[in-house]
């Protein structure tokens, strides 16, 4: 078991599932492909997850359940993506009751716990509809107010679970004239109403996660009863909103999960495919196609533990840090994936051919992540219009703010310290300007400076480390220069060059959660992190995107994070800053890939 | 009035054509604006406001009332004024500040345009 114990549900859970290449586990590559290609929705395997009792690490421990960090929930959340998305979204719809754990009542609190734990139960979210995608306050599903209740009328589709869950969130309006406060949430509970005033829409054909339930759910004069209503009338935008903050962080998990197969399976193949008489690994641009594959995974595990954790210790700054990383994460992990599908070649295109075709369904399922739950532009969107207060506080920063934001940051990046419980009643619509990471920026450049009295590190990479942080701050300085001159406006009329100058925000965030990360976890993650050649290499490869930088740094630093990376896969470990132990895969002389002989006959 | 001159400024508006009894909508304000809105009036009046104000007080009229009812902002704009002063008279004080920010703060900024 690994040493952080908050990995160990994650570990066990893995070690229960078994290895995902035996194709008689429950969860095999085998298993969920086939699961794909019938389209079924996959009743068994959910059935084994609550026979597991995974669903108690939903409910909240002051609610009755197990939950209690966001840390430990992305790492189980990424077991079950890197054996199949379709399952790990499936089950994770469960997640949506952090509606009701933020804004129910006592009693509708306790009766949710009840149906998770006891009855197998589960929930979907219905916000959009047909005609209104992204755009919430639009909608035309309406509740109209009649004694004791409200009668329902209308339809929310897309919907993931909308025909197989108990529970719909449904976003209705309440106010015909619009506005800010027009919608009221409503938690229904399909076994309180008269079926014949509800329908399920028929299942969507998706080109990804093709055997879950895609549909929808339509209300005509449907009654539901007062006690089903989230907080008051002319809530449920700002729930919503809210609620979005919890899962968008959460996303990242799904991506994590997806990215660590298709890496892996690359690996399958590129250390075993010889080719010109060596194995693909050992090729110089695929090997580096990998290594920046892994370090993707590095930066973006940064990036979304220490959100995860971040929920924990400042739920007010979440409506910056919830855009940034599901922006971040998911398409930075996306891009990983088209990458390394070179690597893997024609079998990339393939259904059978390589490890049952698990790459090509991760491809595909994957792509969804990035769209649900606030789309890239959304989230870029809500990042636009909070540049200009990150970017005032930033300047107006004194050395009590500074002191302050180190106290937090030490909470937030050490892994070994304990959270304090997640108070979902403190997130805030806006933030204020505050954000921890990046504004902590200069408190990471003083620590390294600090390191320099200490012997164990190597000097050329302190060095390194000093120079790249110094032009994230230099380029810190720049954004906040550009937006200090900038003209502001409301609206959904922003220019596009806004859109890229917050994809770089967000990628001068994720490089100070790497350096936040390191120096507080130096000591403990073991002898590669602590070395900090990867951080090097990651810090260049975020950066390399922003300013013209030397291709390469340093050839040894990619020649001992490829040899991590082989570590990783053979010892079958997450990879990842805290690579917990995998199923171990029991046949690790699978079928050999063509000898060179038979290669020089093809 | 300081808040149809400071919301027409935020808005783009020319003031004389904003009326305190229309929802702040009609001016092109979304929801969301609506939220970061109130983070400009915070910054403006130094004070800490509730971030769904002008949801629950959609209008310029009510927005105010309620501010007027609940805050001191009497004396928020009694400290604006004084605090005006120093900054149209640079002293020294101001002038170090700006140099220990390291940034000429455009217009944008300033507490008055
Ligand atoms: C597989 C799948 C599962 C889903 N599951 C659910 C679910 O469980 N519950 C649920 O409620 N919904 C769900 N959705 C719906 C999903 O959240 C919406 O598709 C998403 O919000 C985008 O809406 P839209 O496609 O209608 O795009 P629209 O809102 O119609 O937008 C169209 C385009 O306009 C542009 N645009 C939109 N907003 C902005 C902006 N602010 N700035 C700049 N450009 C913008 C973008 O290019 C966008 O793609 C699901 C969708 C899919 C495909």
């Amino acid at each position: 078991m690994h040493q952080l114990k908050q990995y160990s549900v994650a570990e066990t859970l893995e070690k229960d599932l078994g290895d995902p290449l035996d194709p008689n586990n429950i969860m095999s590559f085998k298993q969920v492909v086939d699961i794909d290609e019938t389209e079924e929705f996959p009743h068994s395997q959910i059935e084994w997850l609550y026979n597991w009792k995974l669903q108690h690490y939903y409910v909240p421990a002051e609610c009755g359940g197990e939950f209690t960090s966001f840390e430990e929930f992305v790492a189980f959340v990424r077991v079950l993506s890197r054996r199949d998305q379709t399952i790990g979204i499936a089950f994770t719809t469960l997640f949506w009751s952090f509606i009701t754990w933020m804004s129910g009542s006592d009693e509708q609190k306790q009766k949710l716990a009840n149906y998770i734990k006891n009855e197998q139960g589960t929930m979907c979210l219905g916000y959009s509809e047909r005609e209104h995608g992204s755009d919430l306050v639009g909608g035309d599903l309406t509740a109209k107010k009649v004694s004791g209740g409200y009668i329902l009328n209308g339809e929310k589709w897309p919907i993931n679970r909308a025909t197989i869950s108990g529970i719909s969130y449904i976003l209705a309006k309440t106010a015909p004239e619009g506005g800010a406060k027009c919608l009221t949430l409503f938690m229904v509970n399909k076994r309180e109403l008269d079926p014949e005033k509800y329908y399920n829409l028929p299942k969507i054909l998706t080109h990804g996660i093709r055997a879950s339930d895609m549909s929808g759910i339509g209300f005509k004069d449907c009654f539901v009863p007062d006690s089903m209503r989230l907080k008051n009338e002319g809530d449920g935008l700002e729930i919503a909103l809210k609620g979005f903050q919890i899962t968008r962080t959460l996303c990242a998990a799904f991506s994590l999960g997806a990215a660590d197969t298709a890496l892996r399976t690359t690996l399958n193949f590129a250390s075993k495919r010889i080719v010109y008489g060596k194995t693909v690994f050992d090729l110089p641009q695929p090997r580096q196609t990998l290594v920046d594959a892994f370090l993707d995974l590095l930066i973006c595990d940064c990036e979304t533990i220490g959100s995860a954790r971040g929920f924990h210790v400042v739920p007010e700054q979440f409506s910056v840090w919830a855009s940034v990383v599901k922006y971040f994460v998911t398409t930075q992990l996306e891009t990983m994936i088209n990458n390394v599908y070179v690597v893997l070649g024609s079998r990339f295109y393939m259904r059978e051919e390589h490890d049952w075709g698990i790459f090509q369904k991760v491809l595909r399922d994957n792509s969804i992540i990035s769209m649900f739950d606030g789309s890239t532009v959304v989230n870029l969107h809500a990042l636009i219009l909070q540049l200009r207060p990150l970017t005032k506080y930033r300047s107006r920063r004194k050395s009590n703010t500074m002191a302050e934001i180190q106290g937090r940051l030490e909470t937030i990046f050490s892994l070994e310290k304990p959270l304090p419980t997640f108070t979902p009643t403190e997130l805030e619509l806006f933030g204020r300007g505050i954000d921890d990471p990046l504004q902590g920026l200069e408190i990471a450049l003083q620590q390294l400076e600090d390191l320099k009295q200490t012997s164990d590190l190597d000097e050329q990479v302190l060095e390194n480390l000093l120079q790249l942080g110094n032009l994230v701050l230099e380029e810190l300085d720049n954004h906040d220069q550009l937006i200090a001159n900038s003209k502001f406006e409301y609206g959904h009329d922003q220019s596009p060059e806004l859109f890229e100058i917050a994809k770089k925000y967000c990628n001068l965030h994720a490089a100070a959660a790497c350096l936040h990360m390191w120096l507080y976890n130096r000591t403990i993650l073991g002898d590669f992190f602590a070395k900090g050649e990867w951080l090097v290499l990651s810090l260049h490869r975020l950066l390399r995107t922003i300013r013209h930088l030397p291709y390469c740094l340093s050839e040894i630093y990619v020649e001992n994070t490829a040899q991590e990376l082989l570590k990783l896969y053979k010892e079958d470990k997450l990879f990842s800053i805290v690579p917990f132990q995998l199923a171990q895969s029991q046949s690790p002389e699978d079928k050999p890939y063509a000898t060179s002989g038979l290669q020089l006959k093809a | 009035m300081w808040l149809i001159k400071q919301l027409a400024e935020q808005l783009s508006h020319d003031p004389s054509t904003i009326k305190v009894s229309e929802p702040l909508t009609r001016y092109g304000l979304d929801s969301i604006d609506a939220v970061t809105l109130v983070g400009d009036l915070e910054d403006w009046l130094d004070m800490k406001l509730p971030d769904t104000l002008f949801w629950d007080y959609p209008t310029i009229a009510k927005a105010s009332q309620y501010l007027a009812e609940n805050f001191d902002i009497t004396g928020a704009l009694d400290n604006l004024k004084a605090e005006e002063l120093t900054t149209v008279v640079p002293n020294n004080k101001a002038s170090e500040n700006l140099a220990e920010n390291k940034k000429g703060w455009g217009g944008l900024f300033g507490r008055f345009k």
